[in-house]
């Protein structure tokens, strides 16, 4: 574009200054009057201060110089409140939160009068964002605190072991019918879809510890039974075998000394046979092989004449 | 003429449009409007639009229409047993009559502080003069909720029995029923304090509980009751496993005795019947010739045990029968 050139001996006329305002007057309001609706939002268009339509994502038109004024909504966003604990930096799979306690919220009273720490999260979405805007001052802390007394309310009607367990789908079912109800009525204009408990514990600390403890105390018995158990099945399969060992010792035992006693007694036999047959003879022959069988050794031997006093040397006779 | 023609037509446009903007102001969905002129309320506006008023003499005051939120300080109450609990509740209100508003309170701060004193001493009336459990609890549903899976055992479930789990862990309790609960509670706080806010032109809508928590020194003792209650618990389950494990080990002693003392019996069964059965041959055998029998055993015995003495002979043994006589002795 060239810059615009003052032509020689060119004035100024009031007229041409109306013009000019006139002008700017109208480029402002052109450019007062256009706005953008981002997609999932939605805009609410007031004139002279009363409701008077709801525009779509994209381009649109206001009157402009405060006749009509716009106010965006975000009603396709699902919107999220934390409560006992705060997401410091979201992440894709591990969230960042923060490390303060946040026991205001939190810190609750059981049924069974014991105390428990909740944590929770509610996601709503806006679903008429001509109430949302202008039936309730400070929506948040409205949402806020109405989750709050409900949730205080859902814990505070159970067992503390029932709250951490098998009650918390029965609660958060509870809570979000609850919720929407309350918020119905306020004309709030926005749907609760989630109430999502997390950490549910005892207060930390020993308390915590002691509820830990019970797991631990479970486990430790199990472990007792099992040790009885373990004995038991490594002991007696093994002395049953042992026993059947000692048994077939004894069987062992006797098949021997049976068969020792008939050996023995075998060789008896064959020689009482030879002895029935010829008594003297079998009976001398024996004699005289004992004799020579415990004498045939001896390389010296003293006899004594039963009718001397001396020793005489034994010698072979025939000898000198 | 023409330059003084201009310039009053301007002043004349500009003295009008002046006029014409200050009687004119917007009441914006949300807000309603009193106009008050010469200190005397004149109109009142509930909805929203382009309104008119005369100029600079009528002023406009704006007050919202929407739900607010009170929230007051947690107050130190005593229930009706004297137990001291911080008790945080918030309300939401509305200004439904704009007219008493300004003529009693006119401010939103005002009005706020008002409420401070209304709403805190209802609360306070109503909770000090009920039972804990009333305020905290708010139906019976705690003494129907079925308690199977309290406590995670292992694997084998069938050592742990719903009778004797009951009795360790104390799943079985009841608790005393509430007649009112949370919700009456509320609603009886609310219609105490409705009585008087109608005279701020304000309608208080509910009075909900946000929080009830223990005073400091009753926590402390509370902590100790619990921790107290699951230590009773985990003792419990531990003294079970030691007597289950106590069962198991006398179980396994007794039966290993039984085996012992059986195996050993039938094998000295056995042994007693081999000897027998072995003396019985040996005897059989013997008896048919027992003086034959001496007569041999001796030789044996004397060809086992005499080769380990020292041997001195005399003569006068049978074996030199024939020594000194060819005929014998």
């Amino acid at each position: 574009m060239s810059d615009f050139k003052m032509p020689k001996g060119f004035t100024v006329k009031p007229f041409m200054l109306v013009i000019a305002v006139v002008i700017l007057l109208l480029l402002t309001g052109v450019f007062m009057s256009i706005f953008i609706v981002e997609p999932r939002e939605q805009g609410v268009i007031l004139r002279f201060g009363k409701f008077d339509r709801i525009v779509e994502p994209g381009l649109n038109f206001k009157i402009p110089f405060g006749i009509e004024t716009s106010h965006i909504v975000p009603t396709q966003f699902v919107l999220k409140e934390e409560f006992g604990f705060r997401t410091v930096r979201a992440g894709n799979g591990r969230s960042v939160y923060s490390p303060s306690q946040f026991t205001d919220e939190s810190s609750m009273l059981t049924g069974d009068l014991n105390i428990v720490d909740v944590e929770w999260i509610i996601q709503y979405r806006i679903t008429d964002p001509l109430l949302w805007l202008f039936r309730v001052d400070n929506q948040t802390k409205a949402i806020r605190d109405i989750s709050q007394s409900i949730v205080n309310l859902l814990v505070g009607d159970r067992a503390i072991l029932d709250v951490i367990g098998s009650e918390r789908t029965a609660i958060e079912i509870a809570g979000q019918d609850m919720m929407n109800e309350l918020f119905d009525r306020y004309n709030l204009g926005i749907r609760v879809t989630t109430l999502q408990l997390q950490n549910i514990v005892p207060p930390k600390g020993s308390v915590q510890n002691a509820f830990e403890d019970v797991n631990k105390a479970i486990q430790d018995r199990s472990r007792l039974i099992n040790e009885g158990k373990q004995a038991y099945n490594e002991q007696i399969p093994r002395a049953k075998g042992e026993a059947e060992a000692f048994i077939r010792e004894a069987e062992g035992y006797a098949v021997e000394r049976l068969n020792k006693a008939e050996g023995d007694v075998a060789r008896f036999l064959s020689v009482l046979t030879e002895y029935r047959r010829s008594p003297d003879v079998t009976r001398t022959r024996l004699y005289y092989e004992m004799f020579e069988e415990i004498f045939g050794d001896e390389k010296s031997g003293d006899l004594i004449d039963k009718n001397l006093k001396n020793f005489v040397p034994f010698k072979t006779v025939g000898g000198n | 003429m023409k330059g003084k023609f201009l310039v009053i037509f301007s002043v004349v446009v500009l003295t009008v449009s002046f006029l014409g903007f200050n009687s004119l102001f917007i009441i914006t969905e949300g807000e309603q409007a009193i106009v008050v002129r010469l200190g005397r309320i004149e109109n009142v506006h509930t909805d929203a639009g382009l309104k008119v008023k005369v100029p600079f003499i009528d002023n406009v005051v704006k007050y919202s229409t929407k739900i607010l939120s009170w929230d007051g300080e947690a107050q130190r109450l005593p229930t009706v047993e004297n137990q001291f609990i911080w008790v945080d509740a918030t309300a939401r209100w509305r200004i439904t009559d704009p007219r008493k508003f300004y003529e009693s309170v006119a401010t939103i701060t005002m009005a706020q502080s008002r409420l401070d004193d209304v709403i805190d001493s209802s609360v306070r009336s109503v909770i000090s003069s009920n039972p804990i459990r009333e305020a905290v609890r708010n139906s019976n549903i705690i003494n129907e909720i079925e308690r199977k899976d309290v406590y995670r055992a292992s694997d084998d479930d069938d050592e742990l029995d719903p009778e004797s789990l009951s009795v360790i862990a104390m799943t079985e309790t009841s608790y005393t029923r509430i007649i009112k609960g949370r919700n009456e509670i509320s609603n009886e706080i609310l219609e105490r304090a409705k009585r008087i806010t109608p005279d701020y032109g304000i309608t208080l809508i509910d009075i909900v509980i946000r929080q009830i928590k223990y005073s400091d020194d009753l926590t402390e003792s509370v902590y100790n009751r619990m921790i107290k209650e699951r230590s009773q618990i985990a003792q419990a389950f531990r003294s079970d496993g030691e007597g289950k494990k106590a069962k198991w080990l006398g179980e396994m002693n007794r039966e290993l005795r039984s085996i012992r003392s059986e195996a050993y019996r039938r094998a000295e069964e056995i042994r007693g019947l081999a000897d027998a059965r072995a003396a019985a041959v040996y005897s059989d055998a013997y008896n048919r010739d027992p003086e034959f029998y001496a007569f041999w055993k001796s030789i044996e015995s004397y060809k086992e045990t005499l080769p380990k003495f020292n041997k001195t002979l005399t003569t006068d043994s049978e074996y030199f029968k024939y020594l000194h006589d060819k005929r014998g002795r």
